[in-house]
Parts: C-alpha cells; structure tokens; sequence
C-alpha cells in the first residue's frame, strides 16, 4: 500500500522562517490595530458541528466543508469560517452581556478546494464582529473605518476598499415577484457580471423601470458618480434611502485621508441570504482575489436564538503575508548575536552565561561542537559574527 | 506608461478570430502573427501583452489575476466553472453541444443506465441531473466518437460544428440545443476594480467591432 507520510495534504503547506515572519507580522499587526479599537480576542474551536454551517443564512456548500463524525455518529466539520461560530457564542455564552460586543479572531478555516487550482484548503483568517449597539449606522462606520487602516497598514499606496449594499439589489428584485430560483439566477449572473446571458434573462422577464435598472446594476462601480447614476436609473424612497446612506459614508472615508482609495460597486451580491445590509471589500493591487470581504449580516445571530444586528469583516492573513514577501516588505529572519561555547568542564557554566545573556535580551546559541575551532567555522557559516568562549574567563571573539 | 493589461488567448482558432479583432479596432498584431515559440506578446499600440494558452489554462491565469482579461469559449467556462467576470459574448466560435447515439438506437428507451463518453464530464453531468437521469459518464480525451462504436458508452455529448464527422461514423444527433458556446471575454475580479477605466476603454473597443 501506497504511504503518504512525506508529504502534506493537497492545499497545505509547510511554513518555514520568512514565511512565519510574514504571517505573524500581519497577525500582529492586525492584532494591534483591533485591541486599538476595544476589540478582545475570542477563540473558537477547530471543528464545529455540521448543523451550525447549514440553512438558510449560513448556507455553506455540503461539498466544500472537511467532513468526519464524532463518537455519536454525528457529522462534524472542520471550521469553515469564523463568523459563524462567534454568532453562535453571541447568541448563547454571551447572550446576556452588556452590548455592543466587540471581538476579534485569528485562526485557521478550512475548505476542500477543487484539486490542482492552486488555492489553499487552510487559510488564516483575522477579523473583527461588531456586535449589538442600536446605532447602525455609526457600527457601520466603525467597522468599514476600521477596514481602512487595516489596508493601509499592508500597503497603503495600492489598496481599494469598495463598498455596496445588499439592499440596492434586494429591494429591486423584491418588485418583481419572481420564483426564488430565478432571484438566484439573476444574482449570479449580476454576480459574475454576465451581461449578455443577464439581459437575456431580463427580456423574458419583461420590460420595466426594475428590468432595466437590474441590467444597469453590474455596471454600476467605480467612484461616486456611480451613485447619481445609479439614483438616475431608478429610485423609490428605499433605494434613495440606501445611496444617501453609501454617499455619506464614501465621502466620510475619503476625507480620513483616503481620497481615490475608496470605492463603490452596487453589483456585490454575493451571499444575499447571510448580509443584510452594507457590504464591502478590499483588494491589494498584483492580488488576484479580494484580501478583504465584510459587511453588515444583521439576521445571523437570531437565527441561533438571540436577535442582535452585527457587521464585521475578515481579513485573509496568509495572501497580505504572500503580498507583503513578493514585495521584499516581509521582515527576514537574522541570525543570532553569539555562539557560546563551553570549554571542556564548563557547560553547565556555559548555558548558565548563555541564559544571562538571552535574559539581558540577547539572542545566542549554545554550540554543541567540541572545540572552538568547529564552532567559529559554524558561526561564520551561519553569518553570526561573535563566539563567546565560557572557561576560567569568558572571552569574545569576532569571527 | 501604465503597465500593460495583459489577456490570455485560447490558442488556435479562437486566437485567429481575437486578433481579427484586434486588428480590426486597428492595433498592430504582427507581433501576434509572427509570434515563432514567443508565448507573450506585446501590442504596443493597444498598451496589452498577449499571453497564448490553452483554453482551461486561459481561465486559471484570469481567476489568479496573473492575466487581467482572457478569451475562452464557453464551453470551457461551463466545464471549469470558476470566479471572474464574464463580460461580452464576442459572437466568434459558435457551436453546439449535442447528444448522439448509435443510428437508430433509443438512447430514452429502457430501464438501464445509460453511459455516456465525453470531453465536459461537468456540462454532461448538469444536463442529465437537470433531466433527473442518473448516468454514467466516462471521460474521453480523443475522438469521442469511437466510444458508442466500440460500444463503451451508449451516446457521447460533445461540440458539433456541422455533424458530419457524426454521420460517417454512423451516429446520429438525437439533442442539439444542450447549450450553445461562443467565444467569450472573461475578466479577472479585483483587475475589473483596480483598472477600471483601462478595461472600459478596451471593452467599449471589442464591442463596437465586434
């Protein structure tokens, strides 16, 4: 039988050295940004109950989640995102807290990829839910505030936070009182921004104020002038309660120093059962796929037995780290100050000298060699520039 | 100058009707046509590279974001599925996807399953599923053709152009409208954002010469 125990699992890998750098950099840096903030740390278990990621607002594809049972029999999954699990504790464990929660997260989701694609079935997700506080609007501008700085600090000459509602399309759609498969049907073709099979699919349906708005909608991003287009096409007191709302909070994040950074797409339709209102998403220009993706989901919680609103985003750790590496802005990892070496009979001595230093704050190593000789030519081959010898007297030697 | 928008082409006949194309919204593509084993090529006047590849190539370099924009017929895009923007539907490349069996056999007849040799498992999966019929499928890298004769499937699904491979084979088409393809231009999501004005300009291009 064929043993696969040299290698990692389709979609894994090995970190080593720069790459760890690299991705604790931005855990930290995002750590940082997020207890800036008043956020707090939750952790969440790795595998979760399949029941948790199905329905209607949690709808996750049966054949994308890893799936094993438990003793009982019943199906488990490994975590195929965060959010969901911390609407679950929300909703229970903290159920009676005072509100507005605000944590965070930083660990690993799973998916099962289609193989050879070159994308990662595990990847480290960090992210803020802001959760309670009657003031929808003000969370909303927290969050997406929020989302900025975290851009910012990975690159902050070539990022673009693009923001929508989910509202725009649903209270289009909500007008012409199609069978739910065709609502699916038109998202995903404004989703994938089809114009030709789109507007085949609206001729069938019809020719009105909504058919011809929905054709508009995936052309509809891009700056400001996006909105009075949009509001040009059609509006009713929903809609241009929803522009007004999405031109506010455009023009009060540019002003934060951040003009010609952000933008508007109203063709974001992704997961319309799960948002409910504002959505959004950040990209890093030379990423391929957004780095960023968040919004408002205010139905979730309920769901698990507590109503709450909420909106929060995740950040995909490891492709700002990927990014931050390609850019040579990823830190490198430096050898150590020292080797110490213990002449024959004084090793305990040595390690001893050696903590001594590591405690001051230095970064040593204890030679494991013999003689001085082969630890210098191990020093010089590492690129570390000091030995250390400990014996009746402790003697420095720059190599 | 910006850098370049670099799109990906299907090699072979999609490539020849792209660079009709291109040539037609009056860029110089003789870099294209004299292209040797060169496998990117610039179109200076245009400010694109052109990357040639195979069509199911076309759609990963387009969904990673290493190309901005891809042209891929849609039977590959059905067969990949994937995420990217599909933009126009360039008209070139049309063909069907058909069903054939055996001259006079009743592929709907009886109660067992039937089996079905193809290139697009997917596309031949979806359509039977949509059809509530349960099948077998095997898939077949050459001429497909050869299945139902050597009588390791019972019909084939594939891309018919005129049929008449089909009929000196002795099969015959018993559904031809499973979907028709055409050539398609694909656009990579965060490019779409990011080089917004660039990528209007060239589409407004295609579509006004198409």
């Amino acid at each position: 039988m064929k043993r696969y125990d040299l290698i990692t699992p389709e979609g894994t890998r090995d970190l080593l050295f720069e790459d760890c750098l690299a991705r604790r950099k931005v855990e930290r840096t995002l750590a940082e940004l997020f207890e800036g903030f008043g956020y707090s740390e939750v952790v969440t278990p790795g595998i979760e109950f399949y029941d948790a990621f199905s329905g209607s607002a949690r709808n996750f594809r049966q054949e994308s989640l890893y799936k094993l049972t438990d003793s009982k029999g019943r199906l488990i999954v490994l975590r195929p995102d965060s959010t969901i699990p911390i609407a679950r504790l929300a909703a229970t464990r903290l159920k009676d807290s005072d509100t507005p929660l605000r944590l965070y997260y930083n660990q690993s989701v799973f998916s099962n990829n289609a193989l050879l694609k070159g994308r990662s079935d595990e990847v480290v997700q960090a992210g803020i839910e802001l959760i309670g506080g009657d003031n929808v609007k003000r969370a909303d501008y927290e969050v997406l505030c929020t989302a900025v700085e975290a851009l910012a600090s990975f690159d902050k000459d070539n990022f673009r936070l693009e923001i929508g509602h989910i509202g725009y399309f649903k209270e289009l759609v909500a007008q012409l009182n199609l069978e739910d498969d065709v609502i699916e049907e038109i998202r995903m073709l404004i989703s994938s921004k089809n114009f030709p099979a789109l507007n085949d699919l609206l001729d069938e349906i019809g020719d009105n104020d909504i058919t011809r708005a929905l054709k508009q909608l995936p052309s509809l991003f891009g700056g400001i002038e996006v909105l009075d287009k949009a509001s040009d096409i059609y509006a009713n007191d929903k809609i241009t309660g929803i522009l007004y709302n999405l031109r506010k909070v455009f023009n009060r994040l540019s002003s934060l120093g951040y003009e010609g950074k952000i933008s508007v797409d109203l063709g974001i339709v992704s997961h319309t059962d799960y948002y409910t209102g504002i959505v959004f998403k950040g990209y890093l220009s030379e990423v391929g796929q957004s780095v960023l993706k968040g919004g408002r989901y205010d139905n979730l919680i309920g769901s698990f037995g507590k109503e709450m609103p909420a909106v929060g985003f995740g950040v995909n750790v490891d492709s700002v780290a990927r990014h931050l590496e390609r850019m040579g802005a990823n830190p490198h990892v430096k050898p150590v100050d020292a080797v110490i070496f213990g002449e024959k009979g004084f090793v305990v001595e040595a390690i001893a000298y050696a903590q001594k230093l590591v405690r001051e704050g230095s970064k040593v190593e204890h030679s494991l060699f013999n003689s001085f000789e082969e630890t210098v030519e191990y020093a010089r081959s590492k690129g570390i520039s000091k030995v250390i010898t400990v014996a009746d007297e402790i003697t420095e030697t720059n190599v | 100058m910006n850098k370049p928008l670099r799109i990906a082409l299907t090699k072979g006949r999609l490539e020849k009707d792209t660079v009709g194309l291109l040539e037609k919204i009056g860029y110089d593509c003789t870099s294209i046509r004299e292209k040797g084993r060169k496998l990117i090529l610039p179109v200076p006047d245009g400010n694109l590279e052109v990357v040639l590849a195979k069509a199911n190539d076309v759609i990963t370099y387009v969904e990673h974001g290493v190309c901005d924009m891809g042209v891929v017929g849609k039977d590959t895009i059905q067969e990949m599925e994937g995420k990217f923007y599909e933009l126009v539907d360039l008209g070139f490349g049309r063909c069907r996807f058909a069903l054939a069996t055996k001259k006079g056999q009743s592929f709907y007849g009886g109660y067992n399953v039937k089996t079905l040799a193809t290139k697009y498992p997917n596309i031949t999966r979806k359509h039977f599923e949509s059809k509530g019929m349960d099948v077998d499928i095997i898939k077949i890298e050459g001429s497909v053709e050869l299945a139902p004769l050597l009588e390791l499937a019972d019909g084939i699904v594939d891309i018919v152009e005129t049929g008449t491979t089909l009929k000196e084979n002795g099969l015959e088409i018993i559904e031809d409208n499973i979907c028709p393809i055409s050539a398609r231009l694909i656009v990579n999501t965060v490019s779409m954002k990011l080089r917004q004005s660039e990528i209007e300009n060239f589409v407004d291009l295609v579509e006004k010469n198409l």
